[in-house]
């Protein structure tokens, strides 16, 4: 394990000289949000200092500093992951990017927009639509920065049709743990020249460079989008359909299943009543939630008629039809509420949030016996157990809730116990620990488990070439403390 | 219960709405239109009768009128007028008035209740259900968020700011219709379908004093607040301060 240094007064002078001093943070100015991301279950930290970052400059010359004086960094965005990964556990400097926050321009003859690390999804999302234009990846949390979407290679909605992150990610800015300031990729759409560092970039969580730039892959906005929502009386019926419409050439943009209790709870949290209970006499189970997009309205009546026939055949008890804007929205509000609903309806011990997640990723054939597995070992365990997930790439999101009859350390206890069963079958399945929320320090020993010493050993050594201090993001991914 | 909803086309506002963009944003049945027609389904599906939606238009409502036939209405009738943008809300409910008579001919029946909603979303003059009913001299409640027949009429519960009042009238009347604590049905594939075979009756009046009595002259943005001052001085003394010095040289003190 490396030693590392303290933030000294020297230090805190030398990074004042590079950085507006009022953008330096020391001791109690430093805000407690940064000792934490949306999964405080992983372990709080503060930071010894914090840094608002403006330019890629400012990033490299504090970068330097950390370097010569072997300091952790930690690179942040919005703080909105769900492992860790921005929580400075090594403690030293956190540089925060959210003000790194221009979208640049858009080069609409290479189709690509050029954006600091730290604009919002949900900013250029909007830009884009008012321009015509759509940026595809669609992660539920809309409040996440660019940056830290790439770093996670974020998921999404419409990963479905559309891809992950990765896929629209074309070039990047990126501060190496020395300072040097490298641009990796370009604006073409394809390339065979060498290693991808790029692509090893995306995904790696902040541990090999800090994003600062970022040049991303858009499309033109489609003209037309409509949802179905379909009720089955059970889950394993429900995902069955999946990989029907592949079959039938249809393309959905996003297909998601959902169990009824989350939905009624996210329902009651948002204040609406989109989702029947029980239809035609038959008490509802499940839902899939599809939208397809196209160029005309005709073209989409055309789809949603043929999925209705391929849904219906397959055991669907009807298909409700949401095709106006506001109907949509209303639609998948219930379907981007579920963690707040979840935390809004429980009563936890002292407060403490006693709330563990897991996104794994199985192939899709798998998808419903996994689901009861996941559920037999709940029940034998005496857990809360609330799932859903994207059943159109087979990416599950699994929470255990704790309740005012339990203890943290028994809550972390079972927990531990109960992942380590569910993440063993996974693997066992042929799926992978993460689908899109990646290792941070909440899973990396889920990770080494499932990929073995050998590939832990390489993803070590890569972060080496990188980082030979190991002072970037440490904890992390494959590198421990 | 025979019940009529009256139905306008608006701008949907989950969309983002400018008056520069207001052309292009898709067109929907008014949001408290549609809490009308599925209180008014419920109901029908309740208590028995039929449900006929109304709109005054050209053929481009034909689209909201198919998408109520999806959502609870068996009946859709377009009052067909080119001028229909150009009317005011007492214009709106002469020709409504004159309408109704004719859609009960064709329908065959008397409508026992109007259902409108209690405003638009587009402009919020919440005036046509009002000015209805004192065209067709029947009784009017604004704002209920229930519906129930009773011997001779019908009991509405109104929606106050302070709570609830429950009031009894006699048939026929008007209702306005505010958000009940239910959201509207979504259509089915099968309804949707069938809706879109359906054919949208038509009917023409000719209203000689339909005169709007006002008339919009221009539609403008109001002008950009200016944005605030941001006072944070070390001290909350030093803020207070500078407050009052900003207040003297605004010369507000």
């Amino acid at each position: 394990m490396s030693e590392y240094n303290k933030v000294t007064p020297e230090i805190i002078e030398q990074i004042k000289a590079v950085v507006d001093p009022k953008r330096v943070y020391v001791g109690e100015d430093i805000n407690e949000d940064f000792s934490h991301d949306e999964m405080s279950i992983y372990g709080k930290k503060m930071p010894e200092l914090v840094v608002d970052a403006l330019t890629t400059e400012e990033v490299s010359a504090v970068m330097k500093i950390a370097y010569e004086n072997t300091i952790p960094v930690t690179p942040r965005g919005a703080g909105t992951g769900l492992v860790g990964a921005c929580v400075p556990i090594a403690g030293g400097i956190v540089i925060n990017t959210t003000k790194m926050n221009k979208i640049l321009g858009y080069d609409l003859d290479n189709f690509v927009v050029h954006v600091e690390a730290g604009v919002l999804l949900n900013d250029l999302a909007e830009d884009c639509v008012r321009q015509g234009l759509m940026y595809p990846p669609d992660p539920g949390e809309k409040f996440a920065c660019l940056g830290g979407n790439v770093s996670t290679n974020a998921g999404g909605m419409r990963a479905c049709k559309y891809g992950a992150t990765r896929d629209y990610v074309r070039a990047m800015t990126v501060v190496l743990p020395d300072g040097e300031i490298v641009k990796l990729g370009s604006t073409v759409s394809k390339t065979s020249s060498g290693y991808s560092l790029l692509n090893l970039i995306v995904g790696s969580e902040g541990t090999l460079g800090i994003i600062t730039e970022l040049t991303l892959k858009i499309i033109p906005a489609p003209k037309e989008v409509i949802s179905l929502v379909v009720p089955f009386e059970n889950l394993a019926d429900c995902i069955s359909t999946v990989p029907k419409f592949k079959f039938n050439h249809l393309d959905p943009q996003a297909l998601e299943f959902m169990e009824k209790a989350i939905v009624q709870k996210s329902e009651r949290y948002i204040g609406k009543s989109v989702y029947p209970q029980v239809l035609d006499g038959i008490e509802v189970g499940a839902y899939l939630l599809v939208t397809f997009d196209g160029k005309s309205q005709d073209e989409l009546d055309a789809i949603i008629e043929q999925a209705s026939e391929i849904v219906l055949e397959a055991g669907a008890i009807d298909v409700l039809v949401a095709d106006t804007p506001a109907k949509i929205k209303d639609a998948w509000a219930a379907r981007s509420s579920f963690l707040e609903a979840i935390k809004a309806e429980t009563n936890w011990k002292d407060g403490l949030e006693m709330l563990d997640e897991c996104d794994v990723v199985v192939p899709l054939n798998m998808i419903a016996p996994y689901v009861e597995y996941v559920y037999g070992v709940g029940e034998k365990m005496g857990l809360q157990i609330e799932s859903f997930g994207h059943a159109g790439d087979g990416n599950l999101h699994i929470y255990i809730i704790g309740d005012d009859q339990i203890s943290v350390a028994d809550f972390q206890k079972k927990a531990d116990e109960f992942f380590d069963d569910i993440y063993a079958e996974a693997t066992r399945v042929g799926g992978l620990v993460s689908g899109e929320h990646a290792i941070g320090s909440g899973k990396l020993e889920y990770l080494a488990k499932s990929v073995g010493p050998r590939q832990m050993e390489i993803m070590e050594g890569i972060k080496r070439v990188f980082d030979p201090k190991m002072i970037l993001n440490p904890g992390k991914v494959c590198y421990r403390l | 219960m025979e019940i009529l909803v009256c139905i306008k086309q608006v701008p949907d506002d989950s969309e983002d709405i400018r008056l520069d963009n207001v052309d292009k944003v898709t067109r929907v049945v008014n949001a408290f239109d549609t809490y009308a027609l599925e209180m008014a389904a419920r109901c029908k599906e309740a208590n028995g009768g039929s449900v006929t939606v109304a709109t005054i238009g050209d053929d481009s409502a034909v689209t909201e009128l198919k998408s109520c036939l999806a959502v609870g209405a068996q009946k859709a009738f377009l009052i067909k007028d080119p001028a229909f943008a150009e009317y005011d809300s007492v214009a709106k409910a002469k020709i409504l008035a004159a309408a109704i008579g004719k859609i009960e001919e064709a329908n065959g029946a008397k409508f026992d209740i109007i259902f409108c909603g209690k405003e638009a979303t587009d402009f919020a003059k919440g005036m046509v259900g009002i000015q209805l009913a004192s065209e067709l001299g029947v009784g009017v409640t604004t704002d209920v968020v229930a519906v129930d027949p009773v011997d001779g009429g019908v009991s509405v519960k109104q929606e106050t700011e302070t709570g609830y009042n429950v009031i009894e009238m006699a048939t026929p009347c008007v209702v306005t219709i505010q958000k009940p604590d239910y959201d509207p049905r979504y259509p089915t594939i099968k309804s949707k379908m069938a809706a879109r075979k359906a054919t949208i009756n038509e009917v023409e009046v000719a209203v000689d004093d339909a005169g709007s009595l006002t008339k919009v002259l221009k539609l403008y943005e109001p002008p950009k607040k200016q944005a605030g001052i941001k006072i944070q001085e070390e001290t909350v003394a030093d803020s207070t301060i500078r407050a009052v010095a900003i207040m003297a040289e605004a010369k507000v003190l």
